[in-house]
Order: structure tokens, then sequence, then C-alpha cells
């Protein structure tokens, strides 16, 4: 029944689709939430997304109401208790999408078909239909209605940090994307802009891109780098650890505030300065390890870049979600069995310092993901803009939901289709790296160097910290921080 | 030596008292008595060397040589040489004690009177009368009398006032001397003249002595050094910036009018058909026990809680609920609560932080301009923390920070200031130190100032509209 968009597409028009992809300048916002003043907003499901984004529209000064498939309003379930409890109007379908002048569809990505299947024909004759994420409209090939206008706001962050970041007086970076099909009216980039500007995304950087390189690109870093490399790299260092002699608990420990940590330091000055916080041997041993892991991991990396462009990947998830998510509730289950997860993080002292020093390989994991998945994705064409949004600025968010409650909260926080791919990546890369893990000792795991003499040769240092530096992740890192920096000073 | 007193009111012709004194010294240490003017530190001073009627309490240990400096008995002697003039009736020309024989008054070492005269340059001033001396030069033989009594115990009552700049050194020099063999209390007001050798500060305000703190407690030092700072500087509350200037309020309308309001949660009313209604200029103070519903009243002027888009609130000329932003709200308040300093987790610098009041955000995320840069660095300045402008919000000490976060919230002049429980989770100095910024406020400035606390009787000058919520029971309240 699903018909992948992309791919009905001629190779020119995709090759334009997944490159479109510019940072948006301020002055761009000067028209602020007018486009959307007087409007009618109806938003469909009140989870994360849905919730957190009605807050923020509606103190933007926005009209804003909640419309909830009736099981929800009659079991007053938690989305129903989360729009009522708020001061918000909550209807059903037939009460509330014939007034809407905009429709966002907030329900899980898994429901989008069904949902919009159920609205588009209450929906008013040349309203507009927005989504967070443009799976429905690329993987799925839905086709919405000629006189609607399809557009897509999609915050680079969890909810709650949407919601958070607002009332602090600032946003989360956002992309932004009209669907070129559907803009009868040539006013979708108007309303995107008055979105993001409701939802203070404005404040954070937008990028405007298209519904394909969102998509592509998304699906991309959080199944590799963010969701796979996180849990790949946590059950192998964990197994890694205890087969060595170190305490299970310091191992647990060690691993699930671990990731935070190092990822911190990504945030404020990328792979670089995160090798930078480790000493000189370290640091080369790090980044020698990393360049291992990478040659290794490639293929995986193009692997997956490749069956999410030309759909394979979704054509088999949407199979496991016909087949009542058989392969995905397994492989859930099988994650809450290993040892990493059923240990709990011991009572120890670990300084911050010391999640660097005695963690040189989680380090090298996260740079030799970061990388790859940025260069897969560029290689693809990718926008770099894009290709960092979804591998390196996204990590230490995920990473924090591991520091919560290891790789279940994180499973549980990430979308249904992020979970999926992420244990696929997990499947694959395990044995890759199976052999790569024979020579690891806890000099690198667990331990630390505990060298002597912490001399280096000049010449690697300087070879090491050049490449470090000259990597295209890291100069358009640098770029898009600084848009930040100008104005995010919190820490 | 041992000097106790205990809970020890003293009673000065009715002028003044100092009320249950409990203070005890001995003579390894150096004390400085500090507070502001008239709040009763030379009083406290005086009394060790006799003055004041023992009203209650108990002095004891107070050693046989008292040597006591200072304005009072300067003025007395003085007085003292006056009367004698006017009591003499002899038909000569009364020329007054010369300066010799008032210094050779009494007990006094005759070397050591000469070895100070020389000192202090006073030679040429001997045969002058007494009472014929300036200020300062009579202030010399104050000091000199009390040196050369060998005193055991030497109280200076703000010794260093109207010397000049040599006589300053040489008395601190000589001072210096001392320290092994005479314990020292020195009343001085300013934190810049306290002698090296000084090794404890007694606080004194209002007749009582508030606090008394080791002068190596660093932050109990620097908490002292701001709390004497804002009591005696000149406030001014610094100038707005006309560039972010806020958009002018009608006159004739409320700042707030909160229509019948309802907040129910979880089924349990919280609030339950209020009225209440503040009108520009007028400060109030809203209390009542935990539970029952300040926080949450304050929220929906502030436009934080949910539920302000299903009341009746009129705020800053906007009914809520007609398509106004929540920032078109919040530019007219300023905003402190012990909440706002948890989420307020930030290592921007202290300018940054004032500076990040002009656009109510937690961190600064818009290029500050020069004239708010100024702006801040006034406001700094009124806090005695000029030379920590760019030191990290959160290396601060908690009372500071809470101080910072009321200039944060005044730096743009609003409205409506709105503390609660400013004074929460702070010791009983920051305490004071946040009330005495805030009376300031509150007498300086076009501020509505909206004081919101446990307890009704904690008040503050300046305060005249009450408030008081009561708790609300679960099951009255369905
Ligand atoms: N999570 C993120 O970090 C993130 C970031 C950016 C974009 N997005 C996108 O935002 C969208 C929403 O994601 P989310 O994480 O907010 O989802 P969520 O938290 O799972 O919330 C989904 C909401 O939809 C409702 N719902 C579920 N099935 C439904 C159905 N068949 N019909 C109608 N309503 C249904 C649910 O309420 P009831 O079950 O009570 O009806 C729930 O309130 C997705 O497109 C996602 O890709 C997510």
């Amino acid at each position: 029944m699903s018909n992948n968009y992309f791919n009905t597409l001629p190779l020119r028009e995709q090759l334009e689709q997944l490159g479109k992809c510019r940072f948006m300048s301020m002055d761009e916002f000067s028209d602020g939430v007018d486009a959307l003043k007087g409007k009618k907003m109806v938003v469909i499901g009140c989870g994360a997304q849905g919730l957190n984004q009605g807050l923020n529209l509606r103190d933007s000064g926005l009209d804003v109401s909640y419309a909830l498939r009736e099981a929800a309003i009659a079991e007053k379930r938690q989305s129903w208790k989360n729009a009522t409890e708020n001061g918000f109007v909550v209807g059903t379908y037939q009460e509330l999408i014939p007034t809407a002048d905009v429709v966002l569809n907030l329900t899980p990505d898994k429901q989008h078909t069904p949902v919009v299947n159920a609205i588009m024909p209450l929906m008013k004759e040349g309203a507009c239909l927005s989504y967070s994420h443009g799976f429905n409209i690329v993987e799925e090939g839905m086709k919405v209605r000629e006189d609607l206008t399809v557009i897509m706001v999609a915050p680079k962050c969890p909810g709650s940090e949407v919601r958070a970041e607002y009332v602090r007086g600032f946003g989360v970076p956002t992309l932004i994307a009209v669907h070129e099909d559907n803009d009868p009216k040539g006013e979708g980039l108007a309303l995107a802009k008055a979105y993001a500007v409701g939802t203070g995304g404005h404040k954070a950087g937008v990028l405007m891109s298209s519904f394909i390189a969102e998509v592509k690109s998304d699906l991309m870093g959080e199944q590799t780098i963010l969701c796979g490399m996180l849990q790949t790299g946590s059950l192998l260092c964990f197994d890694k650890m205890v087969e060595e002699g170190i305490d299970p608990g310091y191992a647990s420990k060690l691993i699930q505030y671990g990731w935070e940590t190092i990822t911190e330091a990504l945030k404020y000055g990328g792979v670089t300065n995160m090798l930078d916080r480790l000493s000189n041997p370290a640091k080369i041993k790090a980044f020698d390890l990393a360049e291992e892991m990478k040659q290794i991991m490639r293929p995986l990396y193009n692997k997956h870049q490749d069956d999410i462009i030309d759909g394979t990947f979704s054509r088999t998830m949407m199979e496991d979600w016909a087949n009542d998510d058989k392969n995905l509730l397994g492989w859930r289950a099988e994650t809450a069995e290993t040892a990493f997860e059923k240990t709990p993080a011991g009572d120890v002292e670990i300084s911050e310092q010391e999640y660097f020093d005695n963690g040189i390989l989680m380090v090298a994991m996260v740079k030799a993901g970061v990388e790859l998945a940025f260069e897969t994705m560029t290689a693809a064409g990718i926008i770099p803009d894009s290709a960092y949004y979804e591998s390196l600025h996204e990590t230490p968010l995920i990473a924090n939901t591991i520091a919560r409650k290891k790789l279940y909260e994180m499973n549980a926080t990430i979308s249904d289709t992020a979970e999926y791919g992420c244990y696929l990546y997990n499947h694959a890369c395990l044995p890759l790296l199976a052999d790569f893990m024979k020579d690891i000792k806890t000099d690198v795991i667990g331990k630390g160097l505990e060298l002597d003499d912490t001399g280096v040769d000049n010449a690697r240092l300087i070879e090491v910290n050049a490449a470090l530096r000259s990597h295209p992740v890291e100069a358009i890192g640098s770029v898009l921080r600084g848009h930040m920096a100008d104005m995010k000073k919190i820490v | 030596m041992n000097i106790r007193l205990d809970n020890l009111t003293v009673n000065f012709d009715d002028r003044f008292q100092l009320d249950e004194i409990n203070w005890q010294l001995d003579d390894t240490q150096h004390w400085v008595i500090t507070g502001t003017n008239g709040a009763g530190k030379s009083a406290l001073a005086a009394i060790l060397a006799g003055a004041g009627d023992i009203v209650s309490g108990s002095m004891s240990g107070i050693p046989a040589k008292v040597g006591l400096v200072s304005f009072e008995a300067q003025a007395e002697l003085i007085e003292r040489e006056r009367k004698k003039d006017d009591a003499d009736i002899m038909d000569v020309i009364a020329e007054g004690t010369p300066v010799h024989e008032i210094l050779h008054e009494g007990d006094r070492n005759p070397a050591l009177i000469q070895q100070l005269v020389t000192m202090f340059k006073l030679e040429s001033l001997l045969e002058r009368a007494f009472r014929k001396l300036s200020t300062g030069e009579s202030r010399k033989v104050m000091l000199i009398r009390a040196l050369a009594s060998e005193p055991d115990l030497l109280i200076l009552d703000e010794p260093f006032d109207g010397l000049d700049a040599h006589t300053l050194e040489m008395l601190q020099q000589y001072l210096l001397g001392l320290v092994e063999t005479v314990p020292m209390i020195l009343v001085l007001n300013r934190f810049d003249e306290f002698p090296d050798f000084i090794t404890h500060i007694a606080y004194v305000d209002q007749g009582r002595l508030q606090h008394q703190i080791d002068r190596h407690d660093s932050q109990a030092y620097n908490e002292l050094y701001h709390l004497l700072h804002l009591k005696t500087t000149e406030l001014q509350v610094p100038p707005t910036d006309s560039d972010t200037a806020l958009p002018p309020l009608d006159p004739t309308q409320p700042l707030v009018r909160l229509n019948k309001i309802n907040v129910t949660y979880d089924g349990h009313r919280i609030i339950d058909s209020l009225d209440w209604t503040i009108e520009p200029n007028q400060h109030w103070q809203l209390s009542g026990p935990n539970g029952s519903g300040k926080t949450c009243l304050l929220s929906l002027i502030t436009g934080d809680h949910p539920q302000c888009y299903v009341n009746d609130i009129f705020v800053f000329g906007f009914q809520r609920g007609n398509g106004e932003s929540i920032w078109q709200i919040k530019q007219f308040i300023g905003y402190v609560s012990t909440a706002l300093q948890w989420e307020y987790k930030v290592g921007t610098g202290l300018r940054n932080v004032i500076i990040s009041g002009f656009y109510d955000s937690i961190g600064l995320y818009t290029k500050a301009t020069d004239r708010q840069k100024q702006i801040a660095d006034e406001w700094l300045a009124l806090l005695g923390m000029s030379d920590r402008a760019d030191t990290p919000f959160n290396k601060l000490s908690y009372g500071d920070q809470r101080l910072l976060l009321i200039a944060r919230a005044m730096v743009k002049h609003p409205p409506l200031l709105i503390l609660d429980e400013p004074c929460l989770g702070l010791d009983d100095m920051n305490r004071q130190l946040v009330l005495a910024l805030i009376e300031k406020i509150c007498a300086g400035s076009e501020t509505s100032v909206l004081y919101v606390n446990h307890h009704a009787e904690d008040k503050i000058k300046g305060i005249d509209n009450y408030l008081a919520l009561e708790k609300r029971e679960p099951d009255s309240s369905k």
C-alpha cells in the first residue's frame, strides 16, 4: 500500500532534495508569529512533542487546542490529562479538525498513515498540515489532498528540552521544510517560519531543508552514532571490563555516566575538545583506536545509509510493523537482559576527569561514530549543516538519557523508528568489532594508561592534532556552534 | 583578662539602649566593632569603659585599666574644660588647662608621654590651652592619654578619623607594636580600615550585637562586608536603558487584576474564587503557610501557570488569552525566587546575569549593548561586587547569588517586582542583606514591590498592603 516517495523521483531531483539545507539568518524571522496570528492551530496527540510544542505556541500568543482519539478522551489517558490540566481545549477529530487552519500531526510516526487518513477528509479547504518528522511523506509516500499545504517543523531535541529552553527565553535548533508537492498557495514557508518562532526555535538556529533531507539524515544519525554506537559501545566496554576483572559496579558506572561526561566536552568544543581532555599519550591512543574502528565499521555505515536512501530500511521496518513488531519487541527484551543493563552502577566516586582517563576507548568510539556518520551522510549528498545536527549535535542529548537509566531509558525516549534502527546497527556491529576487542585491555577501558612517563613524540602529536582539527565536522561545527555561542552563553 | 557580657541591657540616659548583649572576649583577641551610624557600636565600646546604666544582665572581667579614645570622651573633656572656664570667677582672662597638664593628669607614664608627644609632633602645642586645639589636635592628645596610661584593654572608637596620612601610618605602626601585649577593640565602619591584626568582628545593629565572626571565616567576612556596604552607602537605584524602555502603561489602570480566580489540580482546588487588584505604586506583602497557593497565585500573574488561560486575568494592559505572548507580560515583571535560583545554573559572568534581566532570559542569548553593560556595572558597584564582573555566577555564594538575581530583576525598572520568599534558605546575615536591598528599592524607585513570605510578621519598611492566604484542607477543597 505504501509507496516510497523518494524512489518515485528522478535522480536529479533526489540529489537536489537531499542537498537542500541552509542556515537561516535571524532577520528572516522578523515577522514573528504574524503568519499564524488569529489562526486556529489544532494539535493531534499530546505526548512529548505535542504537549511541549503546544505550550510554547500558546505562550507565544497563538490559539492552540488538541484533537485526541476518542479512546484517549473516554479513558482519560495521559495525553488527555496533559492537555486538560494545562488548560487547553480538548475535543474529538470531528469537533476540532473542521475548524482548524493548521493541523499539527504529533502522533507517533508509526500511526501517521491511519491518523492522516482519518483527519484529511475533515480538514478545511486550503488548511495546512504539519509534521515534526517527514517519515510519513517520504518513506510511506503519503499523498495529501491537493488544496492542503504541507510543512515540517522539526525540533532537533526531545520535547522536554523544547519546553525548558523556551521557558529560559531561548529555544532548540529546528529544521523546517515545505513539501513542494503541497504548497498550493505558496504560504508554506511563511507558516513554517512563524511556527518555528512560536516554539522559540528561531533563537537557537533554523535550518531550511527538505522533507527528504530531514528523513534520510535523521534516520542515519539516530541508528548509527546516536543510539546504535552508544548501545554497542556500552555492551562491548562493559563485558570487556568485567572479563578483565574490573569491579562490575565500577564498570557499570563508568559507562552509564561516562557517555554523558565525555560528550559534554563534545558539545562545547567538538571532537577536538573531547580528545584534548585526554593526556597526550592517551589522545594519541584514542586517535589510533578510532582510526582502526573507522576502517572496520565504514562498510556498516555505508550499508545503513544505502538502505535508508533506497528505502530498504523503512520497508523492512514496516514489514515488522505489519508483523506486530515481532523483531522490535524481541530485541527490546534481549537488551533488557544484557549484563550491562542488569548491573547497577556501583557506589564509587568517579571524578569528571577520570571518565576521560579511564574511558579512552569510549572517547575513541564517539569520535569514530561521529566522524563516520558525518562522512557517510555528506557523501550521500546531505549538506554538512544538516549532517552536523544529526550526528555530533545530538550525541550529548542521547548520552543524557543513558545517564538517567541506561539503555532502557534511551530506547524508551527515542522513537520506535530510532529504536528499531538502533537494534539493527547493534546486531551488525557487535560481531564486526569482536576481533578488534580481543586486543583491548584495561589501559584503554577501566584503568587508564598508568604511565610513568607521559612524554610523546612531537611529530606524532602534531600530526594527530592537525588531523583532529582539520576534519570537516569540526569546520562546520565551529561555525554552527559559533552561531549559538554568540547568543547562547549558558553552561 | 576574660570579659563576659551576659544578657546585658544598658541604658544611656533614655536616649539609647543596648539590648541583651551576649559577648565574650579574651586577651588573645583583637576586635573590631562595626555597624551603621546610630547602630550602637560606640555605645557597646563605651560600656566596657563604664558608660551607661545596666538595666539587667551582667558584665564581668573588665580589667582595671581601660584606655578609651572616642569622640564622646573627647567631647566630654572639652566640655569639662569649657565649664571650668565658665565657672572661673577670678578676674583674669581664663586661658584654660594647657595640653601638658591634660596629658599628665592621672596615672600615666611620663617617659611614654614624652615619646608619644614627639611621635605625634605635639611639642609646639604643649603650652596651648586644650580647648583651643583643633579637633585633629585634641584627638591626638586623647590618643596619647590613652596609650600612656598603659591600659590592660585599649578601646579606640574611630581612631583614624581626621588624622593626616603621616599620623595615621605612625599610629598603625604603634598599634602593631602592642598586638602581643594589649588586647584591643576598635570601632570602625570602613572595612578597608580594619588592621590586619584584628581577629574578630562584632556587628551591631539597632542596639543589638547581631553577628560575631572570626576574621578568618572568609565567607562570613565577605557577607558582612556586603551588608555594611549596602547599609552605609547612599543607595541610588541605577537608571535603566532608554533604548530597551518598556512600552508605557495606562496609569489609571491596575497593574494586575485577578477576578474570581480558580485553580484546580488533580481534583483539588488550590485557589478558590480569589479577587486581587494591584494598583501602580502599591507595595504588597503576600503571606501564607506552605501549600496555601502563594507560588501558584504568582505564576498566574507571571504567565507561568498554564491555567492562566482559563481564568479572568488582566495584567499590564492585557486581558490574558487574547493573543498576547508571555514575553509581552514578563517584560513588565522582575522576578526572584528560590526556584529561579535553582534554574539559574549557569556559568555566565555576573555582568551578563544582570543584563539577562533586560531579556527575561536565563542566560544571555543576545549581544548586550554598551549602555546595558554600563548599567550592569553600576548595579555591581551597588552590590559591592565590581571586582567580580566576570566571575561565573555558579561560583558565587548562595546569598550573593540571591542579591545578584534581585539586581537582575530590577535592571529594567519593572513596574512590578515579585520577590517570592527572597530570604528563604539564607542565614541571618544574608537575610539582612536582602532586606536592606529591598527596603532601598521600595523607597527609591517607581517599582511596586510584591513581597512574598511565610510569616506575615516579617515585615518590610515601606510595604503597607497585605494579602494573607490560608492553607486549604484537601477535603473541603474539592
Ligand atoms: N521524541 C523526539 O525527540 C522527537 C523529536 C523531534 C520530532 N519528533 C516527532 O514528533 C512526533 C511525535 O513524537 P513524540 O515523541 O511526541 O510521540 P509520543 O510522545 O509517543 O506522543 C504521541 C501522542 O500521540 C497519541 N497517539 C498515539 N497513537 C495515536 C493514534 N493512533 N491516533 C491518535 N493519536 C495517537 C498519543 O496519545 P494517546 O495514546 O493517549 O492517544 C500521544 O499523546 C513524531 O513524528 C516524531 O518523529 C520527535
